[in-house]
């Protein structure tokens, strides 16, 4: 079995080689790893290697083949890379280069103001909507001057992480 | 005065605090009522209770903060007395006045008390009057600009302007120069105003280089006070103290005695009854002075009971009861040293941005000398209403530096898996050299940022290991997922079933 990984900026194949009980001989890229490795919860692992001993948790994120790894002395983000993440991948960063001008909430939270309205022409830094979350309150800006497309939330409702509050054109010069 | 033994105990709060509250209570046979806003009703302190009742939506002004839905609340359970915990209604005179009105034991001191105390400017004055060393600065509000540049030329740039009413850092600003009189004044004005509902403002002097060290003190109603040492709590970020720790690495045995006594005089000007806190600042000469009086049970209080012996909510509510202390100023000793770190669900790598959200795993530090004070479980959803304290990591050891490594140790074993916390930036401070070393003051934080939010170096090592545990955890699920989709096998008919139709089609 392989499969492709990507730890913060490293992408690596984790291949297995032979299994023996719990003696699992396997390669990442070129490094090649003997190790006694034992499930010992649902989502713990012991692993021993040359004598080091690692307790590894690995905990799914709400985004499938998104992890959240957790060493004695480290966290990290892992994700199992297959054709249709790198699908979506590659369409994610196709989208950013047309248009970077949207705001998306950082975390959850309720929206407070909204100071703008589809049709409204934003110059660069204009305050665009307030958000509350946890007895603070962050206010947006306009990253670029542009003309406001889709507001598609209003005031006093309450937003999810990541959600989409503000959409802002490319203003086409004359 | 006669002993009332509480049977019933309304907490009229939620998070760590009220789940805290709750086990002194089962520890001394007193029933708990839990009140929950809507968001809050898969919380631990509903579900640890032995009755709870929802007081309304989310926002804390609908729900926490109503004091008429808290009294109903009680009145409904009948519990005979109300533990406000801290923030909320603990410091509201209103609220206990209420309670007074409705036969409802307030725990926690008289609505006097706190009015005395609750207002800086008046505080400033019964300290002076009872010889308490004070900042040096105003003793009546300030109204105008010209009045204020008078009092500073007074008491001599770098000065502070503070809201009367106010409290937690907000209405607060920091004067150096005299260009900077008018905005600051107009700001801090407007800040208190919009935080407090009262735009009273005093001034004091900056002290330079200071500490933050409180001391606990405990007041019966029989006139007895004792101070239960201090608490060292200069590790703050934007004013919101981060780390504490007891006893204080700077205090020498004369100067913890001399600031004591005065925590005591303190308590005992204002008539106090119950639990609170005497705030001073220090200076690097430790020299000392009166900054304020917290009159309700602090966050950091585990400290200070882990290093005296003593369970400070249990002391609250057998005063409430009416009994005297049982013990004197010269029975209480501390022992070994404590720190305390407060969790906080925040994105240390984006300017502490709140991170609420769902907990998805959550691994808990043990062993000898490790207490954990939290409210969160695995699957629990942080609500946003509220602030962004999960939890206190509370460790002791006989030396100061056999506490620093056990909070290490116990940082290290403290994983919360789904949102992000401080726990890494608190690993930190545990490895920075002016904490070691207890040489720090309230600009800690700030001076030692670079360090603080550094990150760690892992080893390749490390990273592929990882990925192999990811490996095999992603094929563990694939073949899990494999097994449950296997086509069910054609169900044999068993005897008993048979039986059991020819039976049931006889009727």
């Amino acid at each position: 079995m392989e499969l492709e990984l990507k730890v913060n900026n490293r992408n690596a194949i984790v291949k297995e080689v032979k299994r023996e009980g719990n003696i699992l001989t396997l390669s990442v890229d070129d490094e090649l790893y003997e190790i006694d490795i034992v499930k010992v919860s649902n989502q713990e692992f012991s692993i021993l290697y040359q004598g080091r001993s690692f307790n590894v948790e690995v905990i799914e994120n709400k985004e499938p083949k998104h992890f959240h790894v957790n060493t004695l002395y480290f966290k990290f983000d892992v994700e199992v890379l297959d054709n249709e993440s790198r699908y979506r991948q590659s369409r994610m960063q196709s989208k950013q280069v047309l248009n970077d001008n949207t705001i998306r909430s950082p975390m959850p939270g309720k929206v407070v103001r909204v100071f703008v309205k589809p049709g409204d022409i934003v110059e660069a830094g204009q305050p665009l909507i307030v958000l509350s979350a946890m007895k603070m309150e962050s206010e947006f800006k306009a990253g670029q001057r542009g003309i406001v497309k889709e507001v598609p939330v209003k005031e006093g409702e309450t937003v999810d992480n990541d959600q989409l509050l503000v959409v802002i054109d490319d203003i086409k010069e004359k | 005065m006669e002993q009332k033994p509480i049977k019933k105990v309304l907490v009229a709060n939620r998070g760590e605090i009220a789940i805290r509250i709750m086990r002194s209570c089962r520890e001394m046979g007193i029933d708990t009522v839990a009140v929950f806003s809507d968001a809050d009703r898969t919380a631990m302190h509903v579900r640890y209770a032995n009755e709870a009742y929802n007081i309304g939506p989310a926002p804390s002004s609908e729900s926490y903060l109503s004091m008429e839905k808290i009294i109903a609340t009680a009145k409904l359970s009948g519990a005979d007395a109300i533990h406000p915990g801290y923030g909320f209604l603990s410091e509201n005179s209103k609220f206990a006045r209420r309670c007074r009105e409705e036969g409802l034991l307030f725990i926690g001191p008289s609505p006097e008390s706190i009015e005395m105390m609750g207002d800086k400017i008046s505080a400033r004055k019964k300290m002076i009057a009872a010889g308490v060393p004070v900042v040096p600065g105003t003793t009546e509000k300030v109204t105008s600009e010209a009045e204020a540049a008078r009092y500073i030329k007074e008491i001599g740039l770098p000065v502070m302007i503070k809201a009367s009413a106010g409290g937690g850092g907000k209405g607060m600003r920091l004067v150096k120069k005299e260009s900077q009189i008018a905005s600051s004044l107009r700001a801090a004005r407007s800040e208190a105003k919009t935080a407090f509902g009262d735009d009273a403002l005093y001034i004091e002097k900056y002290v330079d280089s200071p500490h933050h060290i409180e001391f606990q003190i405990l007041s019966d109603k029989y006139g007895n006070t004792v101070h239960l040492f201090e608490r060292e709590c200069s590790v703050q970020r934007r004013h919101q103290k981060v780390v504490e720790e007891t006893p204080s690495p700077i205090m020498t045995p004369e100067i913890r005695e001399r600031m004591g006594a005065y925590a005591v005089a303190a308590a005992n000007a204002c008539q106090y009854e119950g639990a609170g806190t005497i705030e001073f600042i220090v200076d690097d000469k430790l020299n000392f002075y009166f900054l304020e009086m917290n009159t309700r049970l602090q966050v950091e209080h585990p400290i200070t009971e882990r290093v005296v012996g003593v369970d400070l909510v249990k002391e609250q509510i057998r005063i409430a009861e009416g009994f005297e202390l049982p013990f004197k100023q010269e029975d209480l000793k501390q022992s070994g040293h404590a720190i305390e770190c407060r969790i906080y669900a925040e994105d240390t790598d984006n300017n502490f941005m709140p991170n609420p959200g769902t907990i998805t795993h959550i691994t808990e530090p043990f062993g000898f000398g490790v207490r954990c004070d939290g409210y969160v479980y695995e699957g629990y959803t942080i609500p946003i209403y509220y602030d962004s304290l999960i939890s206190k990591l509370i460790v002791w050891g006989r030396t100061r530096e056999d506490a620093i490594e056990r909070m290490r140790r116990a940082l290290y074993e403290y994983k919360i898996t789904g949102i992000k916390t401080t726990i890494r930036f608190l690993e930190r401070i545990m490895d920075t050299p002016d904490f070691r070393n207890g040489q720090y003051n309230t600009h800690f934080i700030e001076k030692n940022s670079d360090f603080l939010l550094a990150d760690g170096i892992c080893d390749r090592k490390c990273e592929d290991m990882a990925m192999i545990a990811t490996f095999a955890q992603y094929i563990s699920r694939l073949e899990d997922s494999k097994k449950a989709n296997a086509a069910p096998s054609a169900k044999k008919e068993t005897n008993w079933k048979r039986q059991l139709r020819k039976f049931t089609s006889r009727i």
